[in-house]
């Protein structure tokens, strides 16, 4: 079977139902998809796997919800009686030819723009994407957000409320809707990829399903009629920096920087599809945070050696950043390229600003960035001090090994 | 060579939370599994039975007829595979990483009768 065959398959599904029976019955589209997943797991031990599973799984969820629609209309239910017929009548069988491929991916589009409704609140969108476009359990998100189950639970509930009592549509928004819709959707998918680049952990998978997810969302949006500069730049970006995932953690899982990393080790394939939307990114004179990011990226990845990282230009870009969108964390990131440039002693006066920033005060790679500095400075007392602070915020298991490394080698 | 029939129980509302991804990791274990018994050539047959109930008939003349059986347990018997092995040692040995088991069921092994005694 392909990878994640029924994670992907079952968010087209849901999009599929959905547009047939409303965005109003979402709940019972979701329900009758993890049937017919239910039902392959029951089956498929004892005849394996038939010819095409895709197709099976939505002849099977066709069928449920067909099933699940004369329950309810037994029960004196008579919204769902309508949508009957254009379930009977839609075109399911067995085999999934090439225009049903097109209509999946219409639908998937018009979930994630229904699930990126401005009106929702940001988390709740994330959430919902995830679910149902991206096939994700509550569990797995809640995984994934270092959440716990019930909260995104709920979050979701709430959502699906909200969709139902605003009268949210599962449909192509045109104009200006679009246009404020797809920035939600970008930025959706954005913070999808950061979740999951993160973690840095390489231990827990579903997290670097996230960077998967995002970049196969961001594709669906770049290939489909609403793309745009910036949808090719935030592939750009996502490609060009998951294709370093392999490197960042070594054989014996520990976390490796990006000055260290084995580039052989990269994505030599994601860096290719990064480069090709970075092109496409440049059309026209839109210049985004996606285009400064993506092309921070790519220089990055254009470097054959860490000697060749062209510092200079990389200062530039978060220049430019810092005008356009600026975050105490552009701040830090900016303050490690000034110091490739103009040394540490530099890099720490641009990070001064940060001592009063209260967003930042359990962000650990603050005080480990400082730590590296003064470490580089020579002061290596003072070294020590911040690679402690650091570890005594949240971070992941490498990363906590990787600092108790660094602080070993201060005394 | 002797058949035994393996007898897969398990509790479905054990799979009613588990996430798509984690279904289909389910089903390459299981698949994975069955096609080991293939390559080996021991693999007589395999179905799945539909979900309870099924039919229970009882008495002669006048054959009653009821809905069942209902499983007292929260398991319930999902489907069978049948295999060649040498003993009931070598047939629980052919079982023992079958994936029913690592997700909670119970497999129940019984050698088939054959229909000619051996010598």
């Amino acid at each position: 079977m392909v990878d994640h065959l029924f994670r992907s398959r079952a968010g087209q599904m849901v999009s599929y139902l959905t547009r047939l029976l409303g965005p109003d019955q979402l709940d019972l589209a979701e329900e009758v998809v993890q049937e017919a997943l239910l039902k392959a797991l029951q089956k498929w031990p004892y005849s394996g796997i038939p010819e095409n599973p895709a197709g099976w799984l939505f002849h099977v969820a066709r069928n449920a919800a067909l099933d699940a629609i004369r329950h309810r209309t037994l029960a004196g239910e008579k919204s769902v009686d309508v949508t009957a017929d254009r379930i009977r009548s839609a075109a399911i069988d067995r085999e999934i030819d090439p225009a049903l491929e097109d209509q999946l991916r219409d639908d998937e589009l018009c979930m994630v723009l229904m699930c990126c409704h401005p009106a929702l609140p940001r988390d709740a969108r994330v959430a919902l994407s995830l679910k149902t476009v991206g096939g994700f359990s509550t569990r797995e998100i809640a995984r994934a957000f270092l959440s716990d189950e019930a909260t995104i639970a709920q979050r979701i509930v709430r959502a699906k409320r909200q969709i139902r009592d605003d009268g949210i549509r599962f449909e192509l928004p045109a104009g200006k809707d679009l246009a404020v819709r797809l920035d939600s959707a970008l930025e959706v998918i954005y913070l999808m990829f950061n979740e999951g680049y993160a973690a840095q952990s390489g231990e827990d998978l579903v997290r670097r399903d996230l960077c998967q997810e995002a970049l196969r969302l961001a594709r669906l949006l770049a290939s489909s009629s609403v793309n745009n500069p910036q949808v090719h730049a935030l592939v750009a970006l996502i490609a060009l920096q998951t294709a370093r995932l392999p490197a960042r953690v070594d054989s014996a899982g520990e976390l490796v920087l990006l000055e260290d990393q084995d580039r052989s080790l990269w994505d030599r394939r994601l860096v290719g599809l990064g480069f090709h939307h970075f092109a496409q990114s440049a059309e026209g004179p839109l210049l985004s945070a996606y285009h400064i990011q993506a092309a921070i990226a790519a220089i990055h990845a254009g470097a054959g050696k860490t000697e060749d990282t062209d510092w200079k230009a990389i200062l530039e870009l978060y220049d430019q950043l810092m005008d356009l969108s600026p975050s105490p964390v552009v701040v830090l990131n900016r303050a490690v390229a000034i110091s490739k440039i103009r040394g540490p002693e530099a890099a720490l006066a641009a990070l001064r600003p940060l001592a009063e920033d209260r967003s930042l005060r359990n962000y650990y790679l603050l005080p480990a960035v400082q730590g590296h500095l003064h470490f580089d400075l020579g002061d290596k007392e003072t070294a020590a001090q911040y690679f402690q602070q650091a570890l005594d915020l949240p971070c992941s298991e490498p990363e906590k090994r990787f600092l108790r490394r660094k602080l070993g080698e201060c005394s | 060579m002797p058949q035994y029939m393996l007898l897969l129980y398990d509790d479905p509302s054990h799979w009613m939370t588990i996430s798509p991804e984690e279904m289909q990791k389910a089903i390459e274990k299981f698949v994975g599994w069955r096609e080991k018994l293939v390559n080996q050539k021991i693999l007589v047959g395999s179905h799945k039975l539909m979900d309870e109930p099924g039919k229970v008939m009882r008495g002669k003349g006048q054959v009653r007829v009821t809905d069942g059986p209902y499983s007292e347990t929260k398991e319930v018997l999902g489907g069978y595979f049948l295999i060649e092995a040498a003993d009931y040692r070598e047939a629980v040995d052919r079982t023992r990483d079958c994936p029913g088991l690592e997700y909670g069921g119970t497999i129940e092994v019984r050698q088939v009768d054959p229909m000619v005694p051996r010598d």
